[in-house]
């Protein structure tokens, strides 16, 4: 087995040393009852490294995947450029195989490349301060919810109906099992009335989420939200599924978010079937102490000079047990390191440019569109809502448009149960060209 | 110089180390744009109604000038790679090297998860396959890939725990019984799973005190939380008499599968009467902690918990593998995505590497690598509990105290040794802990490297030679830094 | 290590000074030492009523965190800014410029208090 370093020589030299026959002597403590057979466990032959690669070639030769076909697919995983440099930063050993920074003396690179993130994420997202992130975007957006009930010693949580589906159900699992209540606002189809949010705030609020830009793209101002909510003495908390965005339209701490959390994903990090991405958890500094998840901070070593270390500590689950301010331990480390890689290989002008791209690309296909079918109306970033005129239209072109090697959107209800099956939800990126336009709006032709 | 060079013991070491400014400190201007693709056209006129009005200041380097930063950056960190990394309870292993080229095969890396199911059916063949084998592993045949890490798993598994007792109609049941060596993580859990914790006293032997389980054990109580072996290494050999008092109690054995490196392949915990085990892909099958993350912790369970399983589940139906996103008795998404692909790929090739023939081995070696450490270094350092070990052993600074030296002080002096310290001050259950997991791919010679290197630390403390450990590490890029400053004025981000 | 005269303590190491209907709340010199270097302190809202034995502020160190309970019952009425830029005050004063609260005492309500004797006695078994 060449992952084990010993030979039968030496695992009988240290047994001896131990003062044991044999190695199932070490297991003496294990009930026999419960000892099992060597190798009678039904799993598949040990592979050879070579036979391990033709394995995992076969499976993923049956998938169709971004270097052979294009992709109009969004809803919270894009697929963005990658430069070849930030996969060859985290698969450098030292990044890749290192422990969390618990020693800070011999992590000073993991340390300062998250202090790093920690900084650009800030600038970003306009907000103060971002922790070393959470898993991803659905699970930030519920430990957002659970931070602004501990900054206001309140309880209930208001949620727009234009978050995300999955940001909104999985915040509403983990809310559901504490106090408090948890009130989801129907928007209507694809709405953006704001109204209907701020009317279901009340005295007892903690916090309302919203998405910005929206599940379904839309982009419109937060000011309306933000007055109701210094009102209410409520937190404003802004999710987001696309990032990039923040390099061209206002941010969420512009717009006054007193929590903003997301998916790091489209920060040079592949779509890789939903996972491993990036969660990233912002706030304003004053509730800096209440924020879940490591947090890297500045500090100088005993020689004077500058370094990081992990800090604030004492809110976590190793410090404060059944009081910490969230269960997370293991976080995305590894995706910060990614993530920083990218931006600074892309600095202000080139995130610019991924966002300007992504927005034109939309942009010169919602322009040209058939009749026959319809965009959702308002201002939109690099995501919309296209509407057949039945299921059966919608679906002939995603078969055809499949047939050429494109995938042409997401059917609206298989992320958002409540749609009408005739919706289609598409993203577009820099990846997509102005070929890849012409040949959409020609596939349309078939969903007449 | 001569051929063997014998004026080196230890490998650590003075070497070219580049002090690099902070990303923002570079100070030129930005340089010529990275070069992308896409559609250089207009915006929208009703989003430019929205343009930010004064740019994020995330500076851009030249690919030349990003490399070496990075690079620069990544030499200060000591992993896997490096050297030996023995922290108790996290099992740093090697990660295998192919493992990372199976992630990266296109058809695993650059795909959708909601791109139509018939072109995804390899990776879901895949993560079919990989429910089967842990399942099959952990004795607990049902099984969600979806938790994001071990801490994740944790609540996922409490949350059907609860789901479980409410269809029974016991919804007080809402007590957690933790052991004070649990990981922190337990109790945490629990909480934000809506439930509150009892701690349990270890017994004298710092295992589980049978007569401390009978005390507490009630009507309200809905699970006893246990690592097995517990987080001093050692084994809780009454597991059968503990899973049936907690049955009998009418609560669930919950298990934190942090420590399975020392079953794998050996044992069971469902055999034992776990109801439900979450698995540290990360640990156990060798997925790479990448300085903090990402993890996977997926949840085993028996057939009595299987309704409850998180959704989307990946199920088969002929020759078709799909996910299924709805199941009444669920207890819901608790991810927005199916799981953390790319570290359950890894886990699987992990598996197939060893397969049936092999798995065994890694337990076995990893028990006999720490029984090795243990054995070597129990005349020197205090071992508070007496008898075999499984995966990692636990030894203490009391007999170094008396010469004014503490486990930190022996943790950083095994850094200028070349050595990554081994977990420290946990578990809480002793005082001054330290807890040594070598893992199973730990050669002997570094085994005896390791040991001969505390063995000089316990040495100098003898010879009263305590100034230089005191002062540890001197070697690396960084002494010790200041950590009550970080946390008294909090500077998170660079100032603009 | 002090304890002052004239002070009442509890057993969760807090120190009360009662002045009149006015009491003022800190950790004693024991509790600081024990926690090590002071980097936080969770400071109680002005106004907020509690009642004797109330968690009403956290004191966290580096590594370790503590929950501090009122040793008699009233309503907040003055807390220790001071302490919000400089929580080391609590290591270095911790019955002068590190107190923590003062509150108005609204009824008899209180834990078990000690003298200083009683705690040092205390302190010792």
């Amino acid at each position: 087995m060449r992952f084990l370093p010993h030979t039968d020589s030496d695992r009988q030299a240290m047994l001896e040393s131990i003062g044991v026959a044999a190695i199932r002597d070490l297991f003496a403590d294990i009930p026999a009852e419960f000892h099992i057979e060597q190798g009678s466990l039904a799993l598949g032959d040990a592979l050879s490294e070579a036979a391990i690669m033709r394995k995992f070639t076969r499976a993923a030769d049956k998938n169709r995947n971004a270097t052979n076909t294009r992709y109009f697919l969004g809803g919270g995983t894009y697929h963005h450029f990658v430069p070849a440099v930030v996969d060859y930063i985290i698969s450098r050993g030292e990044f890749l195989t290192a422990y969390t920074p618990y020693q800070p003396e011999i992590s000073q690179g993991t340390l300062q490349a998250l202090f790093e993130f920690q900084t650009m994420i800030a600038r970003l997202t306009g907000m103060d301060v971002s922790n070393a992130s959470m898993y991803e975007a659905a699970t930030a957006t519920a430990e957002a919810a659970l931070m602004a009930r501990r900054v206001t010693r309140k309880s209930r949580v208001v949620m727009a109906g234009s978050v995300n589906p999955r940001y909104r159900a999985v915040t509403a699992n983990y809310l559901s099992r504490l106090d408090g209540d948890y009130v989801e606002v129907d928007m209507g189809c694809f709405g953006t009335d704001l109204d209907r949010v701020i009317g279901a705030i009340d005295a007892s609020t903690a916090c309302v989420i919203v998405q910005y830009p929206d599940f379904y793209g839309s982009v419109y101002d937060l000011a309306p939200l933000r007055a109701a909510c210094d009102a209410a003495k409520c937190l404003m908390v802004v999710a987001f599924s696309d990032i990039s965005a923040f390099a061209l339209i206002e941010s969420p701490g512009a717009l006054g978010a007193d929590i903003a959390v997301g998916s790091g994903q489209s920060l040079g990090i592949p779509m890789g079937f939903g996972g491993p991405h990036l969660g990233l958890f912002t706030c304003k500094q004053q509730y800096m102490r209440q924020m879940p998840g490591r947090v890297c901070g500045l500090t100088t070593d005993a020689g004077g000079k500058r370094g990081f270390v992990l800090t604030l500590s004492t809110r976590e689950q190793h410090i404060r047990r059944e009081k910490a301010t969230s269960n997370i331990c293991s976080n995305q480390g590894l995706m910060c390191t990614a993530a920083v890689t990218y931006m600074a290989l892309m600095g202000d002008e080139g995130l610019n440019t991924v966002a300007r791209h992504s927005a034109a690309a939309l942009q010169s296909l919602v322009a040209r569109l058939p009749a026959h079918v319809r965009a959702a109306q308002g201002a939109r970033y690099n995501e919309t809502v296209l509407s057949f005129a039945d299921s059966a239209a919608r679906d002939r072109f995603l078969a055809a448009a499949k047939e050429r090697a494109l995938f042409a959107g997401i059917p609206l209800e298989q992320i958002d149960a409540a749609a009408e099956p005739r919706h289609l939800l598409i993203a577009t990126t820099e990846m997509v060209e102005a070929d890849d336009i012409n040949d959409y709006l020609d596939l349309l032709e078939v969903a007449k | 110089m001569s051929i063997s060079d014998t004026t080196f013991k230890y490998s650590g070491t003075v070497g070219m180390q580049h002090e690099e400014p902070v990303l923002f400190e570079h100070a030129h201007e930005a340089p010529e744009s990275i070069n992308l693709p896409g559609v250089d056209g207009d915006i929208s006129p009703e989003l430019s109604a929205f343009a930010r009005k004064t740019p994020a200041s995330i500076p851009g380097l030249s690919e030349p000038e990003a490399v070496r930063h990075f690079v620069r950056l990544s030499q200060w960190n000591h992993g896997i790679e490096t050297g030996f990394y023995p922290l108790g309870s996290c099992t740093m292993k090697y990660n295998p090297r192919v493992n990372e080229q199976v992630v990266r095969l296109p058809g695993l890396a650059h795909i959708h998860p909601d791109q139509p199911e018939e072109t995804t059916q390899g990776v879901l063949e895949l993560m079919y396959e990989l429910q089967g084998w842990l399942g099959e592993i952990s004795g607990l045949p049902y099984v969600t890939l979806q938790p994001a890490a071990g801490a994740h798993g944790e609540l996922v598994g409490l949350m059907m725990i609860r789901a479980a007792l409410d269809a029974r109609g016991q919804q007080h049941r809402r007590k957690v019984l933790v052991p004070d060596s649990a990981h922190g993580t337990n109790p945490a859990s629990a909480t934000l799973c809506g439930m509150h914790t009892v701690e349990l006293k270890s017994g004298a032997d710092g295992r589980i005190d049978l007569e401390e389980l009978k005390r507490h054990l009630d009507d309200e109580t809905a699970a006893l939380m246990m690592t097995n072996p517990n987080t001093a290494g050692a084994f809780e050999s009454d597991i059968k008499e503990i899973c049936r008092l907690v049955h009998e109690a009418g609560a669930l054995v919950y298990g934190d599968g942090a420590n399975l490196n020392a079953l794998v392949g050996v044992a069971r915990p469902g055999d034992m009467g776990i109801d439900c085990l979450h698995i540290n892909v990360h640990k156990t099958f060798s997925t790479p902690h990448g300085g903090g993350g990402p993890g996977g912790g997926p949840v085993a369970v028996n057939e009595a918990l299987a309704p409850y399983l998180p959704v989307p589940r990946i199920e088969k139906h002929g020759d078709t593998y799909s996910l299924v996103h709805s199941c009444e008795t669920s207890v819901g998404p608790v991810l927005g995505a199916p799981g953390q692909i790319g570290v359950l790929l890894r886990a699987s090739a992990y598996i197939a590497a060893f397969g049936r023939q092999h798995l065994h081995r890694i337990a076995e070696d990893a028990v006999l690598n720490a029984n090795y450490v243990l054995n070597r270094l129990k005349g020197r350092y205090h071992v508070p509990f007496d008898g075999l070990c499984k995966h990692e052993c636990l030894l203490t600074d009391e007999w170094q105290e008396k010469h004014g030296v503490k486990t930190i002080d022996i943790a950083k002096r095994l850094i200028d040794l070349g050595f990554h310290p081994m977990t420290v001050y946990f578990p809480l259950i002793v005082h001054g802990a330290m807890l040594i997991e070598p893992t199973e791919t730990e050669s002997r010679e570094t085994l005896d490297a390791f040991c001969d290197a505390m063995i000089d630390i316990a040495d100098a403390c003898e010879a009263g030679d305590t100034a230089m450990l005191h002062d540890a590490p001197l070697k690396p890029f960084r002494r010790r830094l200041d950590e009550t400053q970080a946390a008294r004025k909090p500077v998170l981000v660079w100032p603009k | 290590m002090t304890i002052p005269a004239g002070l009442k303590y509890t057993k969760e190491h807090e120190w009360v000074r009662i002045d009149g209907d006015t009491a003022t709340f800190g950790i004693t010199d024991h509790a600081q030492e024990a926690l090590g270097d002071i980097v936080f302190v969770e400071l109680p809202e002005v106004g907020r009523v509690l009642t004797a034995g109330e968690a009403y502020a956290v004191v966290e160190s580096v590594k370790a965190v503590s929950d501090v309970y009122a040793p008699v019952g009233g309503e907040v009425i003055e807390v220790n800014d001071l302490l919000d830029g400089e929580p080391e005050n609590v290591n270095s004063d911790a019955y002068g410029a590190g107190w923590i609260a003062r509150v108005k005492i609204t009824a008899d309500d209180s834990v078990e208090l000690m003298s200083d004797d009683e705690y040092n006695t205390f302190l010792e078994e």
